[in-house]
């Protein structure tokens, strides 16, 4: 691990405060300038089991939640002895090399080749409150004073996430002064080169991304039944529904969600819903139906394991086919799959357009891990261009809602509009929305129709920008990717390009359609890699059938992301 | 001036002749016309079905969406602009098996809307299966031997479930049934009106002629008293009301949400332009 980085990790069992304070702790960096990504790693129980919560922190780049860990802040035996144990190795996470924080009260542990701070954490804190918690307060002040870092900005980010509590701000602040103090007398600084700044970044969640983007690019309402990891974005977006002009709901199920969805945007607002992939599940029906009646719906779609309920609360890129495969029959569908935060934001917006231009369903799908954890980015542009896509004027003489055109795009009206009225439907319909499939089945009239949607497609390829690569000129290995594994990818391509090898990256967040350029940026490699955190390969196994590639595949599918050095040591083993 | 023939679709309406579906497309469209509302401010949305076929056969806005599924796109287009008419137009089958869970919550969420079923208790589209409110007994190709499931009482669903407008009307009875679509337009809120509408093709039981001998005109002494209305929707047999059984004033969902309860409808507010102070909790 550089010396320019540090990674703490919190652990407990859920309902300890271990998510609090590993958030105070991420916002202490951020507004000290660096870079910061954290992992949330917990059960889906709201009391007991054993959660962590991990704070990465570095002036240099940090694209995932790293290896390695400096200093363990445990708030129970079991966090001491599991966080310490080589052996124990919570799906790829490291184990404790630096120094442990914790309770002096706690004992009995084995003792193993780290430093150990027991600290009187619960008498620290009985000074100024009763309150059990309090005493998480005091370690983290213990955990800042050792990385070095002013206690002028840890109490700053402590007052404004206590802020209205008034006096229970006070004593936080006073108790994290305590283990601040006492940590600088009693130990030394972990010696960390960090390179601290003034110029504070955004720290902000995939799914808090999503909702921002989604406003940015012109949400009037959101429509979402709860579903962890989509859940995010919901919250986000109802604490901001009055400010943003947002109208927010949650219906009585995901198939009244996806038709709410449908039935604002037909009549004109841009609406979005969101869930993970089991409330997609139960849109299915309806998704067709945007396609068919042509009708710009934006859906987000936060994976996590399955099959069913699967674990609720880890990650798992293995919706894949279910989305590009969903409901009957063929009609254009785009699928976008943002790398990281910055892309939740870019990515959500410009679905908000795509699926206005192009009349169709548009679904973003991240997961869990990029939706639920904390990262920073330098800047975020307010600016961005609606576009409401091609629209008629008012009282057009002999109106085709269905016009058949070149692009495959028609002139959309939405009720209110004088002179423009039509029926838009379910069964196949002719250019003026009048259905062809009862009466008077009409066979060319439906090859006509079909052929008009399924252009779209061809019109969105055509104008797709090229896709992005990381140090692939002169690589002989490319390594393909998509969504959320694009950063500890570029951090596994930087191991072993420090071993020798002539490795770089297709980092592809727009999955569907296909970019026929990845074709190209293929050819001529040594081997093909392909990674995904799920069983199958599903986007390994599309990649082949649109572009016949030659690929192997690496994978990891036990519902936590993968590290770099897990994911170098994988890619390694392939390319031999 | 608005007139029927604004009203009246391009394309002829596909029903078996005598069907039930015509007495309801004639006064939807007649009631529009009185009350003068333009048709470019009208939505028609239906589900599948027969009945729901309706929006292809009137000029005004139509949405000929899934089986069931029509409350939930009524409701949001409510929502989105609402300063349209939306109207909700579907069959038994379709309001009261695969659209069910969106009966009882839109009726709870009282959207601004009106909810018309054609109840003609079979699955007319589908060639005549029993439905949901089929009567014991009946017998259809789904149910050979006689329908051993009780039928639903879509009255007292609706009732129960909160709907501020619960009324019923008869095809057979086109002047009755246009008082009531009128009454139901008129309805700030949600209104129900559920419609005996026979199927002459398919269900040889409920007929015009069984409807015709049964079939009462029923006058709330005060439609606001709940009890009163749950009392006398639940006749049955020889002698079967009509008419409105409830009304009660009460906030719409969208007078209630403060972003949709705003003067202007969203569909017409600017989009929001975001300032860098949206961002400042994230620093
Ligand atoms: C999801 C789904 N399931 C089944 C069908 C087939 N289907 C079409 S209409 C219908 C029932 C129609 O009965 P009803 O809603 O009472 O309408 P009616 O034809 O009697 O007016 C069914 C089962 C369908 N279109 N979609
Ligand atoms: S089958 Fe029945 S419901 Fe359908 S159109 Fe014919 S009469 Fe009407
Ligand atoms: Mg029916």
């Amino acid at each position: 691990m550089r010396d320019d980085e540090i990674i703490i990790r919190v652990a407990g069992a859920a309902g300890d405060g271990v998510q609090s304070a590993g958030q105070i702790i991420a916002k202490t960096f951020s507004r000290k300038g660096l870079n910061v990504m954290t992992y949330n790693y917990y059960q889906d129980i709201v009391r007991g089991g054993q959660s962590w919560y991990q704070v990465r922190a570095s002036g240099g780049k940090v694209r995932s939640q790293g290896d390695g860990l400096d200093i363990l802040i445990a708030l129970n035996k079991d966090g001491v002895e599991r966080h310490t144990n080589p052996d124990i190795n919570e799906g790829g996470a490291s184990p404790l090399t630096g120094i442990a924080i914790f309770d002096k009260s706690i004992s009995g542990y084995t003792d193993r080749k780290v430093t150990y701070v027991p600290m009187p954490l619960s008498d620290l804190a009985s000074k100024h409150s009763s309150f059990a918690l309090m005493k998480n307060t005091v370690a983290i002040g213990a955990a800042m004073a050792a990385t070095g870092v002013d206690f002028d900005t840890l109490s700053s980010v402590i007052l404004d996430v206590f802020g209205k509590k008034g006096k229970v701000s006070e004593q936080n602040v006073s108790a994290a002064k305590e283990g601040y103090d006492y940590y600088l007398s009693n130990h030394k600084s972990i010696g960390k080169k960090l390179s601290f700044g003034n110029k504070r970044k955004y720290l902000i969640g995939g799914g808090e991304a999503v909702g921002l983007g989604a406003v940015r690019g012109g949400l009037k309402m959101y429509i979402g039944y709860p579903m962890t990891p989509a859940s995010s974005a919901l919250h986000y977006l109802a604490a901001h529904a009055r400010d943003f002009g947002v109208f927010v709901k949650i219906p009585e199920d995901e198939i009244s969600a996806i038709n709410m969805t449908i039935g604002a945007n037909y009549a004109g607002a841009r609406a979005m819903t969101g869930s993970s992939g089991g409330g997609f599940s139960l849109m299915v029906e309806a998704l067709g139906l945007a396609g068919m009646m042509e009708i710009p719906i934006v859906i987000y779609e936060s994976q996590r394991p399955g099959p069913s309920t699967g674990l609720p609360t880890k990650t798992e890129q293995g919706d894949l086919n279910l989305v590009l495969g969903a409901s009957q029959g063929d009609f254009p569908r785009i699928v976008l799959s943002p790398r990281d935060a910055r892309d939740c934001i870019d990515l959500t917006s410009e679905a908000m357009n795509l699926a206005q231009e192009y009349q169709t369903p548009v679904i973003v799908m991240s997961d869990l891990y990029l939706s639920e954890h904390n990262e920073t980015v330098d800047s975020i542009d307010p600016e961005f261009r609606v576009d409401d896509g091609n629209r008629p004027v008012d009282g057009e003489k002999d109106y085709k809602r269905y016009l058949v055109t070149e692009s495959g795009i028609s002139p959309r009206a939405i009720p209110g509009q004088k002179g423009l009225m039509h029926n838009e439907d379910s069964d196949e319909h002719d250019e003026y929305g009048d259905v062809v499939s009862d009466a008077e089945t009409d066979p060319t009239k439906r090859v006509t129709m079909m052929d008009k949607r399924m252009r779209k497609l061809e019109t969105f390829v055509r104008k797709m920008p090229p896709t992005e690569t990381y140090m692939l000129a002169d690589a002989e290995y490319a390594v393909i990717q998509w969504g959320s594994t694009a950063g500890v990818t570029e951090e596994a391509i930087d191991i072993l390009r420090g071993k020798g090898h002539r490795i770089g990256a297709i980092e592809v967040n727009r999955v569907f359609p296909v970019n026929p350029d990845i074709g190209k940026l293929c050819s001529g490699k040594k081997k093909i890699i392909v990674v995904e955190n799920n069983y199958s390969g599903q986007f390994n196994r599309l990649l082949k059938a649109e572009l016949g590639l030659k690929t192997v595949l690496v994978r990891k599918y036990n519902g936590e992301a993968f590290y770099p050095s897990e994911l170098a040591a994988m890619i390694e083993g392939e390319m031999r | 001036m608005v007139t029927v023939n604004d009203y009246s679709g391009k394309i002829k309406p596909d029903w078996c002749p005598a069907c039930g579906n015509f007495a309801q497309l004639s006064a939807i469209k007649n009631v529009l016309t009185e009350l003068k509302i333009e048709p470019e401010n009208v939505v028609v949305v239906s589900g599948i079905g027969c009945s729901s076929n309706l929006p292809e056969f009137i000029k005004a806005y139509g949405f000929h969406g899934l089986h069931g599924r029509l409350l939930p796109v009524a409701s949001a287009v409510k929502w989105a602009n609402r300063k349209l008419t939306v109207i909700g137009y579907g069959g038994d089958g379709d309001g009261f098996f695969e659209g069910t869970q969106h009966f009882f919550h839109t009726a709870k969420r009282n959207v601004d809307l009106t909810y018309i079923v054609s109840d003609n208790q079979i699955f007319g589209l589908t060639t005549g299966q029993a439905s949901p409110t089929s009567e014991i007994g009946f017998i259809s190709k789904t149910t050979p031997d006689g329908n051993i499931e009780k039928p639903v009482n879509p009255m007292t669903f609706a009732l129960s479930a909160g709907a501020t407008f619960v009324a019923r009307s008869f095809s057979g009875d086109p002047k009755h049934l246009q008082e009531v679509v009128k009454k139901g337009i008129q309805h700030k809120g949600f209104s129900f009106i559920d419609v005996f509408s026979p199927c002459v093709t398919f269900n040889k039981t409920n007929t015009y002629d069984y409807f015709r001998k049964r079939v009462y005109k029923y006058e709330a002494k005060d439609p606001s008293n709940f009890e009163e209305a749950y009392r006398a929707v639940q006749e049955w047999g020889d002698r079967i009301p009509i008419g409105v059984f409830y009304q009660v004033k009460g906030q719409s969902y969208e007078d209630l949400d403060p972003v949709t309860a705003e003067e202007t409808a969203l569909t017409e507010r600017p989009y929001r332009k975001l300032k860098p102070e949206d961002f400042e909790e994230f620093l």
